[in-house]
């Protein structure tokens, strides 16, 4: 089928090495042909920290590896939508255009796999019960709740919650957490608070960098809750 | 120097600030979107439109103004700075020494209260939200709700403190106290100062909404009336300031529209008005592509109302006349020297704000250019910040990338950040981060509890009467409005000149509207014919004459004490329509 790549970002690859490996083996499944990119980052935490040049930098890495392929299947939101809709303004005209070119290619996996033509023949089934938290980038920059969604639908046995104020932030942001860390952990409590009055005990998000947050608090806080990413939950409902 | 992360850390810390105004805003942004819901379906592109007309157009439609302001006797004084702008107000005021204030957010951010006071006029504050935290001190932590950051317990202590021991802390006590005090100032004080929503160009008016009914005893003042206003407060005609006017109250306080929308026409007979326009940047602001569209704000606060930040920590973090999203955009424009270039990076970027401004300002894409412009200042980063981003950025350029590239994120991740906060949060932070790799257990999909979410109540669809007479009267209603056969005995009795169905809003014109009378009287009956009963605020324009006017949306009421709403502030609560000829 398709040739696709995979871009594994760089706090992913630090801090969950093993989710490029299931999203590869869910991509595969599909019946894709699957290359990896790793070793590089999008730039944001440099361009949320107002650090252009650097972020162009990092960036312009990241399109180069990028530019032989028609599409960057990327497993994490806020790096799908920074490079989409930020990277290219770090260039100036005329060159911006031959980085939103590639910048274009580049889709969060939820948003891959909800439109791939070999999904109806995937069989999904993993029975047990989780809580989405979607983050605010794949929400209101990428727009791919509805595709968020129609994936887990598609799990057999699983029940899917929704936590109260879904579409508050959880508080992570970046550099946020580290910057501003009262306010990052009172804001995290009340999304921990939100998410545990489901009863799941499993949290599942398109974006890793919310889940990091969200499980260093629960960890910390002594709540009972797991952090899971979309590849880590589609490859488990493969087998 | 403190910075928002050293208030922010107080805030939450003193009173666990975000137990109370968290559910305040969730309720306020879900009630907001419902009120908007029931308004036309193009509200905002309308009132975007209006507003982004008004940026492109700035100095013409200024020139139009002060034109039409001439011709109504009206003077219009431009001031460039705060400290000008004071001045005129000081020099307009003349050897008035007694001066009842309503609230403006233009006058927060020159000091004007303050610099009069030093001046040796007396000054009070009479909104009730700005009387309470004038107490208080410390400034207001909300746009439109001033005093929202403080409980009617310490409200009650204030008001004690300051000579007045009431027997409880009933936020209708508490208001209705304040409200006698500012209603005998307003019999026996020298001139009016108020703030202005929006000024209209093609026609000289001004549009000011409010709910107790102080502006309506401030426009109306014998004597003198100053308007203190923004530079870009203006639009070019009444349909613009309808547009604007219609996702106003939805967007700030979940109301269909405020109590009072007063459309300011020639001042009353023995007035002198003056109008005083600040730029005070502003004209800076517009000449930078990248920010000038922050100047279409109509200062509605629906984006803190939303932001996740302000929630946490209340406006007093900010440390600025403008808090949240807004406020971290405005303030280090408006005072790039000021200090403030920390507040664009108190945010967590999630959009919240942008999804919420009715007029379409991309907020938090201008944070984003604001930190970078900070960055490059070097108002904000020092040293150890700068080269650790350099060594990120060569450390992902490598080649072989991958193995640097993860270790550096590592030592970024785990030891970076403890780095280069202060040891002092340490204690304070509990988050803890997952060692990579752990494997997850499956076996917590499975053991899962009953869902035990609070989820707020979402109302059920209503089903509207089918004519615009009858959703007039269903509104109306919902205020408090009567639909009495006849007018109750003492009533003060006026004709409308139209009504809106979808707020229940009765339109008054005249020269002017008499709102004092309106104010004394112990009753008000209004006469209204179902033929002029228009669907939204927008069909108004038709009835709004050429001089004064005054949208009348329920009696007079506010919500300046933790939220809850107290009706019948200045005026009565008394109101009756009158539908004539009658309905069958």
């Amino acid at each position: 089928m398709a040739s696709v790549a995979l871009f594994d970002p760089c706090y992913l690859q630090t801090l969950r090495p093993g989710d490029a490996g299931d999203a590869r083996r869910v991509l595969e499944a599909l019946g894709d042909t699957v290359t990896l990119i790793d070793g590089r980052c999008c730039g944001q935490p440099a361009f949320n920290s107002g650090f252009r040049t650097e972020a162009r930098t990092v960036g312009r890495q990241l399109l180069k590896a990028a530019r032989a392929h028609s599409a960057i299947v990327t497993t994490s939101g806020s790096c799908t939508a920074m490079v989409r809709h930020y990277l290219p303004g770090l260039w100036q005209p005329p060159r911006d255009a031959a980085a939103a070119s590639i910048a274009a290619r580049f889709v969060d996996f939820a948003t891959y796999v909800a439109r791939h033509p070999a999904l109806d023949r995937l069989g999904l089934r993993l029975p047990g019960v989780v809580v989405l938290h979607e983050s605010c980038h794949s929400r209101r920059e990428l727009h791919a709740s509805a595709a968020f969604s129609a994936i887990l639908s598609r799990i057999d046995g699983l029940e899917v919650r929704e936590p109260a104020f879904a579409e508050e932030c959880c508080g992570f942001g970046g550099t946020f957490a580290v910057k501003q860390p009262e306010t990052s952990v009172e804001i995290m409590r009340a999304k921990l608070d939100a998410l545990g009055a489901t009863g799941a005990r499993v949290v599942v998000s398109p974006d890793y960098s919310c889940l990091a947050h969200l499980q260093s608090g629960a960890a910390g806080l002594g709540i009972q809750l797991e952090a899971w990413t979309l590849p880590e939950l589609l490859a488990r409902a493969l087998a | 120097m403190t910075g928002f992360r050293d208030r922010a850390r107080r805030e939450i810390a003193e009173e666990h600030r975000s137990a109370a105004l968290l559910p305040i805003m969730r309720k306020l942004v879900a009630d907001s979107r419902a009120m908007l819901a029931r308004g036309p379906a193009d509200a905002r592109d309308r009132a975007a439109a209006a507003r982004a007309d008004a940026v492109d157009r700035l100095e013409e439609l200024q020139r139009r103004l002060r034109e039409q302001l001439a011709l109504r006797g009206v003077g219009y004084h431009r001031a460039a700075t705060a400290a000008e702008a004071v001045d005129i107000v000081r020099r307009l005021l003349g050897d008035a020494r007694r001066v009842a204030k309503s609230k403006s957010m233009v006058a927060e951010e020159i000091g004007l209260t303050h610099a009069l006071r030093e001046a040796g006029i007396d000054v009070l504050e009479t909104d009730i939200g700005e009387y309470i935290v004038d107490l208080e001190g410390r400034g207001p932590s909300h746009i439109t709700a001033p005093a929202v950051h403080l409980n009617r317990a310490r409200i009650r202590d204030l008001l004690a403190r300051a000579g007045a021991p009431l027997e409880t802390d009933d936020p209708v006590v508490l208001s209705q106290h304040i409200r006698d005090v500012v209603g005998r100032y307003f019999q026996d004080c020298d001139a009016a100062i108020t703030g202005a929503n929006t000024a209209i160009a093609s026609s000289g008016r001004f549009a000011i909404v409010e709910n107790e009914g102080n502006v309506a005893l401030g426009v109306s003042h014998p004597r003198k009336h100053i308007i203190v206003t923004g530079l870009e407060k203006v639009v070019a005609d009444e349909a613009g300031a309808l547009a604007i006017l219609q996702v106003l109250a939805p967007s700030a306080t979940a109301q269909p529209l405020t109590a009072f929308t007063h459309i300011l026409g020639s001042p009353p007979p023995g007035q002198e008005r003056h109008v005083v326009v600040v730029d005070n940047g502003r004209s800076r602001i517009l000449a930078d592509p990248r920010y000038r569209d922050v100047l279409r704000c109509i200062r509605c606060g629906a984006c803190m109302n939303a932001c996740p930040v302000y929630r946490a920590v209340s406006g007093l973090a900010y440390g600025s006349p403008y808090m949240g999203p807004i406020g971290a955009v405005i303030s280090p424009l408006l005072w790039p020297r000021g200090g403030q270039a920390d507040l664009p990076f108190a945010s967590t970027l999630c959009g919240a704000c942008t999804e919420a401004c009715p007029v379409g300002i991309p907020l938090h894409r201008m944070l984003l250019d604001l930190r970078a412009d900070a960055v490059e200042r070097g108002a904000v980063a020092g040293r150890a910040e700068r080269a650790a981003w350099k060594a990120w950025a060569a450390a992902f350029s490598l080649p072989t990338g991958a193995r640097a590239a993860a270790a550096m994120a590592r030592l970024g991740l785990r030891g970076g950040g403890r780095l280069v906060r202060p040891l002092a949060a340490r204690g304070a932070d509990p988050r803890l981060l997952p060692e990579p790799a752990e494997p997850h257990d499956p076996a917590l999909l499975a053991a899962a509890g009953p869902d035990r979410s609070e989820r707020p109540v979402i109302a059920p669809e209503e089903v509207l009467p089918p004519t615009p007479v009858e959703r007039f009267r269903l509104r109306a209603g919902q205020l408090g409005v009567g639909f009495p056969a006849a007018a109750p005995a003492s009533a003060l009795e006026l004709s409308a000149a139209a009504a809106v169905a979808s707020t229940g809003s009765v339109l008054l014109t005249g020269a002017p509207v008499d709102r004092r009378a309106l104010l004394a009287a112990p009753a008000v009956a209004l006469r209204v014919d179902p033929a002029t009963v228009v669907e939204y605020p927008a069909g108004l324009e038709p009835y709004l004459g050429a001089d004064d006017a005054l949208i009348l949306t329920g009696p007079s009421r506010t919500a300046d004490i933790e939220k809850v709403i107290v009706r019948g502030i200045h005026g009565s609560q008394e109101y009756a329509v009158l539908l004539e000829p009658p309905i069958a």
